[in-house]
């Protein structure tokens, strides 16, 4: 008898420690960014935007006080890399999600990795329109814009503005530069506007001479240059492209990543005014109590004003522990896919009245898009610029189509 | 008898330490095991050409990615039940190719042979970024399908050890072999090779396709491991690595460039783990294993065997 009561507080004592040590422990995200070279920035950011979005979410609490918690390995934007530690993250960390990525080619072979784990992957930073459309499993969500949308209101901009006529195109020669002005050319179609295209110019990803392009574009004489650059590709073309005068004779036009905080703090005031630009967060943009205190929080952790890629990470995290508080536990990823499917998130780039929300379809997070001129403001230095007269497109108005996403699979598919 | 030991010694314990995963090892020890076997078979194929004929290719890497890409773009258009077919085709387009960049590069010697297979690598990976629309470009390939049976990384595995072990054993052989002794000697000395009567040109091109052909192989394998491939498999840098895991390993052993391999990726694994500059650690040993142990992993075993046994310089020969 007195034997039974001993082993029957054991195993209560048991279960107890048992229970604390579960509730103690963390639910874990793994994310893999680039952290040093050209997309370094990027990732840099992204970790730093995490941290905050991590301290937030733990203050605020989750279910069983249970604590979110963030691996971040630098993937190099090497597809092969990333693909091994995404499979490590599951196996040995046993994290319960995937994060982040700045290399839409990374970006697809570890969205594989999540569908054959069955673990979530919250993109943050990928712009590759195919991971929501073409790519698509049921896994996989996107936090941050892809290039369909800032092209749709890009083309939408250039019918409000009747900016047709000649066009050019200047892009890295890889799928995010090539995706871009297919999109463009998609939507300015669906929207019946008149261009006429003078010339494709497809210069290679970190190409350090843009001479060559310039004076050929030059040459053509559009009367806008549409551009699908990003990082410090903008940069080293605009300092370039300043030289040649190039910006006295057409306009510029850069709806994806033009109007990245990063491009206007290296340039500083050698930016040219009246570029027309868009990306996917703004520092100064909307004037909103979420963004002002996003960017102060920012700036306040990290001594530097954050690039777009920041503003993904932060946003990826709140809707983790939002679906985490949904379900009431981190350990049903089928139901966390339902809780996130659908879900409205207010986040620093939704402007008064609108809400971020999961298209349940597709898993693309569906935003605002505002696209704006570089006009002087001296506000977030080193910049010396930033964008202002902005124009607001609707998110449900830049949505991929059913129709385009049906184009994209037949012409992607081998 | 004591010298059967030592030649069978290094197969042992490639079977003990890859043959006890398959029971004992973890996903993600299986997924790393997995690299380091397919990698280990393209460094001891591309060791055919370097440490064997004294051949520095810097673009094996043209015959890796073809290998991946032919495996995995058939494998894609025609279903996973093709895959193992794919990977007998590839070795078989691999070494056509070798024929003819062979019979233009062999040609030239040292350095210029050298700067040649680098530029032919950059061509290759070239039109692999380029032609989007056929090889998926920068994206690459994902989503590779493969048959029931090699499903699961426990399964692959044991499939891709025993095409390696295969392979392996293959050019382990033709390493010892009159044809690999004639590729010695070409290494040393090719004008003594030519003055015996030998072709030392056509044996340069035999040991080019036979290098290609395995490295296809290994190629193909790896399309399997994640089942995306991608055009970095083409890049120089990755004939790079392999060279730096060669050296690290040993070049003048057999198992040398498997060795190499195997440290390598694990000091990326596990140096990976704490910091983000693992390839700053790689950097420093890469230094001191060339200025102090020129002869690699396998030199200083060797090296330290040889103190404690009296004939220790023998070993030096294998």
């Amino acid at each position: 008898m007195k034997r039974k009561t001993v082993s029957l507080a054991t195993a209560l004592l048991l279960c107890l420690t048992s229970a604390v040590s579960f509730a103690a422990e963390t639910i874990k995200i793994g994310a893999l960014y680039p952290m040093s070279g050209r997309g370094g920035l990027y990732g840099q950011d992204s970790e730093a935007a995490i941290k905050i979005a991590l301290a937030e979410v733990n203050a605020k609490g989750l279910p069983g006080g249970r604590k979110l918690e963030a691996i971040v390995t630098d993937d190099q934007s090497k597809p092969a890399l990333a693909v091994t530690l995404a499979k490590r993250y599951i196996t040995e960390d046993k994290v319960k999600f995937l994060y982040g990525v700045v290399s839409s080619g990374a970006a697809l072979a570890v969205t594989e990795v999540s569908k054959e784990y069955k673990t979530i992957f919250v993109g943050s930073d990928h712009a590759a329109t195919d991971l929501t459309a073409n790519a698509f499993q049921k896994y996989y969500f996107r936090v941050s814009n892809n290039t369909y949308q800032s092209m749709a209101a890009g083309a939408m901009y250039m019918q409000e503005t009747k900016m047709g006529g000649k066009i050019a195109y200047i892009g890295p020669d890889y799928a995010y530069g090539r995706d871009q002005i297919a999109e463009l050319k998609y939507s300015l179609g669906k929207l019946g506007v008149k261009y006429e295209m003078v010339g494709e110019f497809w210069p290679k990803l970190y190409e350090p001479d843009y001479t060559s392009y310039i004076t050929a574009i030059i040459k053509a004489k559009p009367d806008v240059l549409v551009s699908g650059f990003w990082g410090g590709d903008t940069v080293a073309f605009i300092k370039q492209a300043k030289a040649y005068g190039l910006f006295d004779k057409m306009k510029y036009f850069h709806p994806d990543g033009g109007g990245n905080y990063e491009v206007f703090s290296t340039l500083g005031a050698e930016c040219p005014e009246g570029l027309i630009m868009s990306a996917r967060h703004h520092n100064n943009w909307p004037d909103t109590k979420e963004n002002k205190d996003f960017v102060q929080k920012f700036h306040k952790a990290t001594g530097r004003y954050p690039s777009y890629a920041a503003e993904g990470a932060y946003a990826g995290i709140l809707v983790i522990a939002e679906a985490i508080r949904k379900v009431g536990n981190a350990d049903d990823t089928e139901a966390l896919i339902k809780a996130m499917e659908g879900m409205k998130i207010k986040l620093p780039e939704d402007p008064a009245g609108f809400t971020s929300y999961i298209d349940p379809k597709t898993h693309q997070m569906a935003q605002a898009q505002a696209i704006g001129v570089t006009v002087k403001n001296d506000k977030f230095p080193p910049a010396k610029y930033a964008l202002g007269n902005m124009k607001v497109y609707a998110a449900d108005k830049i949505m991929p189509t059913q129709e385009y996403i049906d184009i994209l699979t037949k012409s992607k598919k081998k | 008898m004591n010298n059967k030991l030592v030649t069978m010694a290094p197969w042992l314990a490639y079977f003990l330490i890859f043959g006890s995963l398959v029971f004992a090892g973890g996903d993600h020890t299986i997924h790393i095991a997995s690299q380091v076997i397919i990698l280990g078979l393209f460094a001891i194929a591309f060791n055919v050409l370097f440490g064997t004929t004294g051949l520095l290719s810097f673009g094996q890497a043209i015959f890796y990615g073809l290998g991946a890409y032919i495996t995995g773009m058939m494998a894609k258009s025609f279903g996973g039940d093709f895959f193992v077919w794919a990977l007998l085709i590839a070795p078989v387009a691999a070494i056509t190719l070798s024929v003819l960049l062979g019979a233009l590069s062999l040609r030239l010697s040292d350095v210029y042979f050298t700067m040649l297979t680098l530029a032919f690598a950059q061509l290759v990976w070239g039109i692999c970024v380029k032609w989007s629309s056929f090889t998926g470009g920068d994206d690459g390939i994902q989503a590779i399908p493969k048959p029931e049976l090699l499903a699961g990384g426990l399964n692959y595995y044991i499939f891709s050890f025993i095409i390696v072990t295969v392979c392996i054993y293959l050019l382990w052989r033709l390493d010892r072999s009159p044809f690999g002794a004639v590729l010695k000697g070409i290494r040393q000395n090719p004008t003594r090779i030519s003055f015996i009567g030998l072709n030392v040109f056509r044996h340069k091109l035999l040991a080019y396709m036979i290098s290609s052909g395995f490295t296809a192989v290994a190629g193909g394998l790896y399309a399997g491991i994640d089942k995306s491939i991608h055009p970095d498999m083409f890049v120089w840098t990755m004939s790079g690595s392999i060279i730096l895991m060669t050296i690290l390993g040993g070049m003048r052993s057999f198992f040398g460039p498997l060795i190499g391999v195997a440290i390598f990726i694990l000091l990326e694994d596990v140096i990976g783990r704490s910091t983000q500059y693992w390839s700053f650690v790689i950097g420093a040993i890469m230094i001191t294993v060339v200025l102090l142990f020129p002869k690699g992993v396998v030199g200083i075993s060797r090296h330290f065997a040889g103190l404690f046994a009296k004939k220790g310089g023998q070993l030096d020969n294998p």
